[in-house]
C-alpha cells in the first residue's frame, strides 16, 4: 500500500539523524565499564578451559623401554633371573656340579656316544674326520 | 592487536576475536554495540536506568553467546537489539511505564550553550513524540529511523514480515509528524 510506506519528511529525518548522532556517544563511562567488566569475567572463563592442547610429555628412554618389556613386573622378573643366573655361575650347588661328559654318556670321544652309527657313509665319514682331527 | 586497528573490523570478526581471548575485541565491540542498545533500550523503556540493567543484561548475552556463535547465519547487531528489544518488552508488560527519566545528554565543547539548549529541546521533544506511540510502532520508528537498520533486520528482530514493519514505521512516522507539526519553528526548523 502506497499510503503506508515512509513519507519523506526532512523535519523527522533531521531529528533522527540528531537522535542518531547522540545516541553514538550516549552511554556513561559507569555503564562502559561494567560492560566490559562482565566481558572480561565472561572471557576468562571459557578461555582457561580451551587452553592450546599441549605437546605430549617427553617418555624418558628407559621409561620406553619399560614399556616394550610389559612394565615393572616383566622387569623385576628378568632382574630376578639375572642374579639367579649369576648366582648359580659364582657358586653352583652341588648338585648341579657334574661333568658334561657324564650327563653326554661319554667319556673318550664321540664315538663311544652310541647316538653316532659307526657303519655307513656318512658313519665313516664322521669317525675318519674325526680321527684325522686326532692325527 | 590495538584498538584503533579493530576499529574497521566487522562485528562478527570482533565476537570470534573475542571468544578466542583477544581483550581488545571486547574494548572494541563495548565501545561500538553498548550506545546503539541503550539508546534503543532507553527509548523504548522511558527509564534510564532500567535502559542500562537491560544493556548490560543484554551484552552479557552476547558475551556468553561468543564461543557457540555460527557466523554467517545473524548479524551480531541484529541478534543484539533482538535480544535488547525482548528484554524491553519483558519489563514493560512486568512494570507500568514510567515518565522518561532526565536523560544528561553528553556534552559537546565544539557546540555552544545555546545550541546545545536547543539540541536537547529537539531531543526532548522526539523523546516525547516516540513515548506517545503504541509499543510496536515505536520500536520500528526507532530501529530503522534512529538505528538505521534495515526494513528485513527488525522484521527479524520484531520477529514478524517486512511488510508489517513498513506498515509500523509508516504509521509511526505519520503519528510523529502529526504530534510535532506545531513546534518546527520552536524547535528551531525553518525549511518545512
Amino acid at each position: 500500500m502506497a499510503d503506508e510506506k515512509d513519507a519523506f519528511d526532512p523535519f523527522l529525518d533531521e531529528l533522527f539523524a540528531e537522535a542518531s548522532e547522540r545516541d553514538a556517544h550516549g552511554a556513561s563511562p559507569d555503564l562502559l565499564a561494567r560492560v566490559l567488566g562482565d566481558a572480561e569475567a565472561v572471557q576468562e572463563g571459557f578461555v582457561a578451559p580451551v587452553a592450546r592442547p599441549s605437546a605430549p610429555p617427553r617418555v624418558p628412554f628407559w621409561q620406553s623401554v619399560l614399556d616394550a618389556i610389559g612394565g615393572w613386573p616383566a622387569a623385576a622378573g628378568l632382574a630376578a633371573a639375572g642374579v639367579a643366573g649369576v648366582w648359580i655361575g659364582v657358586a653352583p650347588p652341588e648338585a648341579l656340579e657334574f661333568d658334561m661328559a657324564t650327563m653326554l654318556g661319554v667319556d673318550d670321544g664321540l664315538a663311544s656316544i652310541g647316538l653316532v652309527d659307526g657303519s655307513g657313509f656318512f658313519g665313516d665319514a664322521l669317525l675318519d674326520g674325526i680321527g684325522e682331527s686326532e692325527g | 592487536m590495538p584498538l584503533d586497528a579493530q576499529s574497521d573490523l566487522d562485528d562478527e570478526v570482533l565476537l570470534v576475536r573475542f571468544a578466542n581471548g583477544d581483550r581488545d575485541a571486547a574494548r572494541a565491540l563495548t565501545l561500538r554495540l553498548t550506545p546503539r542498545v541503550l539508546a534503543q533500550a532507553t527509548r523504548m523503556l522511558r527509564n534510564r536506568a532500567e535502559a542500562e540493567d537491560v544493556t548490560q543484561e543484554a551484552m552479557l548475552r552476547l558475551w556468553k553467546a561468543a564461543p557457540d556463535w555460527r557466523q554467517g547465519e545473524a548479524k551480531v547487531s541484529t541478534w543484539l537489539y533482538r535480544v535488547a528489544s525482548n528484554l524491553c518488552i519483558d519489563r514493560l508488560r512486568r512494570a507500568p511505564q514510567v515518565a522518561l527519566d532526565a536523560v544528561p545528554e553528553p556534552e559537546d565543547d565544539a557546540e555552544s550553550a545555546e545550541e546545545r539548549l536547543q539540541g536537547d529541546a529537539r531531543m526532548a521533544a522526539l523523546d516525547a513524540a516516540l513515548a506517545e506511540l503504541p509499543d510496536r510502532q515505536r520500536q520500528a520508528v526507532i530501529l530503522r529511523h534512529i538505528e538505521g537498520l534495515s526494513n528485513p533486520d527488525i522484521a527479524e528482530i520484531m520477529d514478524i514480515g517486512v511488510e508489517a514493519v513498513e506498515s509500523l514505521t509508516a504509521r509511526g512516522k505519520r503519528k510523529l509528524a502529526e504530534l510535532l507539526k506545531g513546534r518546527r519553528a520552536e524547535l528551531g526548523y525553518t525549511d518545512g
